[in-house]
């Protein structure tokens, strides 16, 4: 555990994560407030209680889990691609599928699409939480802390952040590209291979590219659907009935 | 009939914006049909697989009324007539599209009044509109 609390690494570390997990939290955030939406009320607050309480030990389980498994040669590799492809993702365009079933009238099935989505989509930020933290508990647990209350209250804070701010968005699949690099040169397989052994320079080089590289490559994927005239469909979600009346000096009801 | 769009965010400028464009309409000689236009970002990542079409569709539909409430009680307010509009994607390209199908004569539209550098550090959807668009744009600073 650090006890340098001065030390500048501990803090950019936990910016790492604290910004990793704003760009990560927003998805698994609005599954849990939509999930349970169209229940009645008493049930709603049950099924984000119930659904973010199994969301957190899921998520504490998962970070241990991970972090056991990452100290075995080979998986920092294999993790370090997958964060790299998490990052490119990040930045991919955005098209809305809505492949799931609407089974959320009950306070199982609300609960139930909570927990498999948390468990789905939490993976990317465990994953990117254990990484950044590179073994040192102290910033494992506020990375936990700060993802939890991030999941459970922050759905439209972090959705209107990050539309404000889109560059947050760059700056974080950057940063999961840097955190992919640097897990890459510190796998135990490279460490005891002396041939393989990355040199000193490559421990700073490495994440570097690899965060350039992601914001290039990203940029590259999301510029083209617009290259291509691909203009997508103008669809209007306001309901004819909704309109305001032709004049509406005599309907100033409200 | 002149056909205007304004695109609204929900933001403090959207609400200065109505208030000028208040006064502004009232200045003109010609009768205005008033297309007002949100556009919600769309969901990120694997949302998708866990709900369906038609709860992410009433989501959208819900927060587009959110946004569009304060600038919607000011044209009441002053008793201009519009319709409103919400859809989902990229604002830019969303607006400018709306107005080409709508066959809008212009979009009426305030900025956020960031500088040079920050709008180009921060995107700023006036400045893409203005790119797309093939119809006149008029900025409310």
């Amino acid at each position: 555990m650090s006890t340098l609390t001065l030390d500048p690494v501990f803090w950019v570390s936990l910016g790492q994560i604290m910004l990793v997990n704003i760009v990560l939290s927003g998805d698994n955030a609005v599954v849990i407030a939509l999930a349970a939406r169209s229940l009645p009320d008493a049930q709603r607050q049950k099924a984000v209680v119930w659904g973010s309480v199994a969301a957190i030990v899921m998520r504490v389980v998962l970070t241990i889990v991970a972090l056991e498994m990452l100290k075995l040669p080979y998986l920092k590799l294999a993790g370090s691609g997958l964060l790299f492809w998490i990052a490119l993702k990040l930045l991919a365009p955005e098209d809305e599928h809505g492949e799931g079933l609407d089974n959320h009238n009950t306070l199982l099935g609300a609960i139930r699409t909570i927990l498999i989505a948390d468990l789905v989509m939490s993976l990317d930020n465990v994953l990117a939480v254990a990484a950044a933290a590179k073994g040192d508990n102290l910033l494992l647990m506020l990375g936990l802390g700060i993802s939890i209350p991030l999941v459970i209250f922050g759905s439209t804070v972090i959705l209107r952040l990050m539309d404000r701010f889109p560059v947050i968005i760059t700056l974080g699949a950057a940063i999961l590209g840097y955190v992919a690099g640097e897990m890459l040169v510190t796998d135990p397989v490279l460490q005891t291979w002396p041939l393989l052994a990355p040199a000193e320079w490559l421990h700073t080089a490495l994440p570097l590219t690899a965060a350039a590289l992601v914001v290039v490559l990203g940029k590259w994927v999301m510029g083209r659907p617009a290259a291509e005239g691909a203009v997508p469909e103008f669809v209007d979600l306001a309901r004819e009935d909704e309109q305001p009346r032709r004049n509406p000096r005599s309907a100033k009801e409200k | 009939m002149l056909k205007l769009l304004v695109p609204v965010d929900g933001s403090e400028n959207s609400v200065r914006l109505a208030n000028y464009l208040v006064k502004w309409l009232g200045r003109l000689a010609e009768p205005v049909e008033l297309h007002l236009l949100n556009v919600q970002p769309s969901l990120h990542g694997d949302v998708g697989l866990f709900l369906s079409r038609e709860q992410m569709r009433d989501y959208h539909h819900d927060e587009g009324i959110k946004a569009l409430q304060a600038v919607r009680d000011i044209f009441d307010a002053a008793g201009i007539v519009y319709t409103f509009h919400i859809s989902v994607g990229d604002p830019p390209v969303l607006i400018v599209r709306f107005a080409h199908d709508q066959q809008c004569d212009q979009i009426v539209m305030g900025t956020r009044g960031l500088g040079q550098f920050a709008s180009l550090l921060l995107g700023s959807v006036a400045t893409k509109v203005i790119q797309l668009s093939d119809i006149p744009v008029m900025l409310i600073k």
